[in-house]
């Protein structure tokens, strides 16, 4: 009885979408009229109208049992035809398994691949940031290409901030940057510490979850020792102590004060992983006195309604102010920058997923396409059957309605498909996708995408579906020939669409495969064969001191250089290819005996403290001269090994060797800008190496070794280890040397192939994900082009008989259905290749090596598509030359 | 016969004569309902109870139309009339019952 009403509730419901209202006025007028016509009839036959009345109700039983019966039989008729649609439309399509499977398929790709692309790029291009407001929110300072982010020198950080122009508020940070600290528990934590200004967290609009935030007060030199705590730091080392706000904790040695808990879902701006966040306590004296002693960026929250062009042109006067301590030789490569957060986060990954995302678009109109030009091309086959049916009584609303049924039978079976396809793809790219790609972990399948693609399929079949019922249903079988023009029109045009779009997708795959093939050719300058690398960064509480850093790496060289199978050893405070550790403006270089010019002074060289092992390690070659030797790492010897281009920049027309240059400061200490410093004399020159990164062209660079003194400790250094043994026997021997000087020290191995490796896995990231896509678009337009071929030629076999019975060559037939084909195929390759022109422009940060019009890329790429083209129309003509003429004749 | 065969008979033998009632003309509930019992001359009583279901549901194929219009003596009455569907599927009704009927008439002299 439960299961009856339930069942009457939900047609009662059902009965309400179908203009119950209407219906129901109707019906009861219609019985009422009834009961006043049988009335009059009695009346007539006799009765007095009270019994007339009487009995003619009676007669109908009454009205409202009446009408329940109605609607029922109404319900039940609804149900009835849609069952028997689903039935008829699902015995349709596996009556034709080639073209269901075809057309699921298709669908599968399309809503696939966009839905696993899509919930890659959804949490980086479009869902809002985690703090109030944060389109609102902007790095601003000057930028140079080597660092991830806007700087702004002390100074005119304060300049900007008691002249704030449009920023609502702002504030100063410094993420950590190998400054981390240690947490002093049983066993000594690593943590990352940062730095932020007491307007920092107002400014991005969160609030602490547990404590507060610091005081204005409390962000000054010399104020108390505060600090605010990540969610983690609470959670896992202080054990998600409810007293933790106002405890004291030990970072470095020092005591501080727990101030408050950051809330879980708080990320840092440039997304780094923090641990503990100090007051940036700028020293407003020290930094007006000596500007380049302080460097800290700055987030800045816009005025309501101010767009970040508008603040630029405000920001003017700051950005010249900023420019203007900085010394002249720096400033070609830096300039001033406002964007917002967004941007900050995703750097070049931005444009990188701009071009997926539109790739996979392409895919899914492709798709759409093939899927379309299917429905159409059944629809042609089965007019005559639509005919039939129409003549025996079908009309032509229920023939749309079955039409409808069974192409959204198909986008049901294509969008189930395809969601499993996502799910596949979505774990396939995590699988392939390098670290470091912004927001990738935290990539799902997207809901709203799924059920958008969706509905764009089933919408896309229903519409093609309802395109393809006939007109006239009427039409006599046999006279359906003339319909069949516009469809073919249409058919074409698809066709050539789907080309275009392929020319498009191809070319820029092409272009990102000729990268990654060029960055794998550049020559490195360095042999990364057998060599293996670790890197140490001793902390600040166990190695407070000068004299234990270096201490510590004397005695992990000595250690390293007795591991039997070791050929050479260095350490060094960086490693090539990924930037030169340290740099200095030419400004600050000064070659003796030779008076400045203004030449002099552009740009800047980079510098490495290396052991003399270096060269040989990574087989640098030494042009002139010789490599560093023990001797040299005497507190006492001033020498310097300058790489081939930088020899040249200083010495053009001179032989280097012998000469004296003073670089200032070279020592672990040194500050970006220390003028002071002893003469150096140039004792060999290095080959060039490929320095800052595979893209880059090689910097200018200079070696000074690594003295054998504490003056020269380093805190972080870089091992690396020539050596003939299995890179992981070798890694065990490593890991035991450092383990026997201090078993609490982190530090991370790596095989110098895979660190350079590493730097080529984004774009061949990307290019296998674009060529995926492109191989997706070619093979759906090469079918798309092959219906169209062979549908057009089915139809022309009467044509194609009569042309044959006239004498005609089978190699005439066989041209004429090609040209047909190419015709198509070359509009497509025309459009495509001139919106691929446009499209690949915005590309070019993304290449190397290669512009982004390369003309053996396109050509090979229109090759490729005008090859499949002729092969998916070769088939079809094949087949036509096999026409019996007297069959094809006889074929109406 | 069980009772389910038999009022699926009966009603595929009612649209039937709902359909053969409309082909004289359009008319509305009540004269078909007559018209129904004048040419069986009275074996079926089409009751209301199964001729609005039956109404409605012919409509609902496509069978019939209705719309408002005036009876004899200007009252207001629905008036159902035959679609082209609905003529079509009279004749293949009537075809069908013709088979069916003459079936059971050599069944009936067989024996």
């Amino acid at each position: 009885v439960k299961w009856k009403e339930a069942e009457m509730s939900f047609l009662t419901y059902l009965g309400t979408l179908f203009g119950k209202r209407r219906k129901e006025r109707d019906l009861d007028e219609e019985l009422h009229a009834y009961l006043d016509l049988l009335t009059e009839q009695k009346i007539k036959q006799g009765m007095n109208p009270q019994e007339a009345r009487r009995a003619a109700q009676i007669e109908l039983g009454g009205v409202e049992q009446v009408k329940e019966r109605v609607r029922q039989e109404r319900l039940g008729t609804l149900f009835e035809n849609l069952l028997q649609d689903l039935r008829f439309g699902l015995r349709m399509l596996r009556k034709n398994p080639g073209f269901t499977a075809v057309a699921v398929l298709t669908l599968a790709l399309g809503i696939g691949a966009t839905t696993s692309v899509f919930s890659i790029v959804d949490r980086a291009l479009f869902r809002s940031l985690p703090y109030y407001e944060s389109d609102r929110l902007m790095s601003v300072g000057v930028i140079s290409p080597d660092t991830g982010g806007e700087v702004l020198l002390g100074s005119s950080y304060l300049e900007l901030r008691d002249h704030p122009g449009p920023f609502e508020s702002l504030a100063p940070f410094t993420p950590a940057n190998n400054a981390n600290c240690d947490l002093a528990t049983e066993h000594p934590i690593r943590l990352s510490c940062a730095r932020i200004g007491w307007a920092f967290l107002p400014t991005l609009g969160v609030r602490p979850l547990l404590g507060r935030n610091f005081s204005r007060e409390e962000d000054l030199p010399n104020g108390p020792k505060v600090a605010l705590i990540s969610y983690g730091v609470w959670k896992g080392p202080l054990g998600g102590d409810p007293n933790a706000v106002g405890r004291t904790i030990s970072l470095d040695g020092n005591p501080v004060t727990v101030l408050g808990v950051l809330p879980s879902d708080f990320e840092f701006p440039n997304l780094a992983h923090l641990d503990v966040f100090l007051p940036q306590a700028i020293d407003e004296a020290a930094a007006r006195r000596t500007p380049l002693s302080t460097v800290v960026r700055v987030i800045g929250r816009l005025k309501p309604n101010i767009t970040p062009a508008q603040a630029t042109a405000a920001l003017q006067p700051i950005f010249t102010y900023s420019l203007q301590d900085i010394p002249a030789g720096m400033l070609k490569d830096l300039r001033p920058s406002l964007r917002p957060l967004r941007d900050l986060q995703l750097g070049n990954t931005r444009l990188a997923f701009w071009v997926l995302l539109g790739a996979v678009t392409a895919v899914f109109l492709i798709a759409c396409a093939n899927v379309a030009n299917l429905l159409l091309a059944r629809a042609t086959n089965r007019a005559e059957e639509f005919a039939i049916r129409a003549s025996i009584g079908a009309g032509r609303a229920r023939l749309i309605r079955q039409a409808l049924t069974e192409s959204g039978l198909l986008g049901l079976l294509g969008g189930m498909t395809g969601l499993a396809f996502a799910w596949a793809l979505l774990h396939l790219f995590l699988s392939l996708a390098p670290q470091g790609i912004p927001r990738l972990g935290q990539a799902t399948l997207d809901t709203r995408v799924l059920l958008l693609a969706f509905a764009a399929s089933l919408g896309s079949a229903m519409l093609f579906g309802l395109a393809s019922t006939p007109e006239k249903p009427g039409t006599p079988v046999g006279h359906q020939q003339t319909a069949g023009s516009r469809r073919t029109f249409l058919r074409s045009l698809f066709a050539s669409a789907q080309v275009a779009i392929s020319i498009a997708l191809l070319s820029g795959a092409g272009l990102l495969l000729r990268t990654l093939w060029n960055m794998e050719k550049v020559p490195l300058g360095i042999q990364t064969d057998n060599v293996m690398t670790a890197s140490v960064l001793l902390g600040k509480y166990r190695y407070g001191t000068p004299e234990k850093q270096y201490r510590f790496f004397e005695d992990l060289e000595e250690r390293i250089q007795q591991i039997p199978g070791v050929t050479a050893v260095s350490l060094s405070d960086s490693l090539p290819p990924s930037g030169a550790g340290k740099a200095r403006p030419f400004s600050y270089i000064k070659v003796e005996g030779r008076a400045r010019t203004a030449d002099d002074d552009d740009g800047t060289a980079g510098w490495r403290s290396v052991t003399p092992g270096y060269f040989t390690v990574l087989g640098i070659h030494i042009e002139r001269g010789r490599a560093f030797e023990e001797r040299d790492r005497d507190a006492n010897q001033d020498v310097v090994i300058l790489s081939s281009s930088m020899a040249r920049r200083l010495f053009p027309n001179e032989d280097p060797l012998g000469k004296r240059v003073r670089f200032g400061s070279v020592t672990a200490r040194s500050a970006l800008l220390d003028p002071t410093g002893p003469w150096l004399t140039v004792v060999g020159v290095a080959q060039d190496v490929k320095n800052s990164g595979i893209v880059e062209e090689p910097a200018l660079e200079f070696y000074v070794p690594r003295k054998r003194t504490a003056d020269d400790a380093w805190d972080y250094s870089t091992i690396a280890i020539r050596s003939s043994l299995n890179p992981q026997v070798l890694a065990g021997w490593i890991q035991q040397d450092i383990a026997s000087l201090d078993p609490t020290l982190p530090f991370t191995m790596e095989t110098m192939k895979h660190h350079v490796d590493a730097l080529e896995e984004r774009p061949r990231f990307y290019a296998v994900l674009l060529s995926l896509f492109a191989g997706i678009g070619l093979l759906l337009a090469a079918v798309g082009i092959y219906g169209v071929i062979s549908y057009v030629t089915s139809r022309r076999t009467y044509e194609i008989g009569i042309r044959m019975a006239l004498g005609a060559q089978m190699t005439e037939i066989l041209r004429m259905v090609i040209e047909e084909g190419m015709r198509l195929a070359l509009m497509g390759t025309i459009i495509g290749t001139i919106g691929a022109l446009m499209l690949t422009r915005f590309l070019s940060s993304l290449l190397f090596g290669v512009t982004p019009h390369d003309p053996l890329t396109f050509c090979a790429v229109i090759a490729l598509l005008l090859g499949a083209a002729l092969l998916a129309c070769y088939i079809p003509a094949r087949r036509a030359t096999k026409v019996d003429p007297m069959v094809a004749l006889r074929y109406e | 016969l069980t009772p389910v065969e038999q009022t699926e008979l009966l009603r595929g033998t009612l649209d039937m004569m709902i359909l053969k009632s409309l082909a004289l003309g359009e008319m509305h509930g009540l004269g078909i309902s007559r018209r129904i019992e004048q040419f069986t001359k009275g074996t079926f009583q089409v009751k209301p109870g199964s001729l609005f279901p039956a109404l409605h549901r012919m409509e609902e194929h496509g069978w019939i139309a209705s719309e408002w219009g005036e009876s004899e003596n200007n009252r207001r009455a629905k008036y159902y009339r035959l679609t082209n569907t609905g003529r079509r599927q009279l004749d293949a009704e009537t075809k069908r019952w013709g088979r069916i009927s003459l079936a059971i008439a050599r069944a009936l002299e067989a024996s």
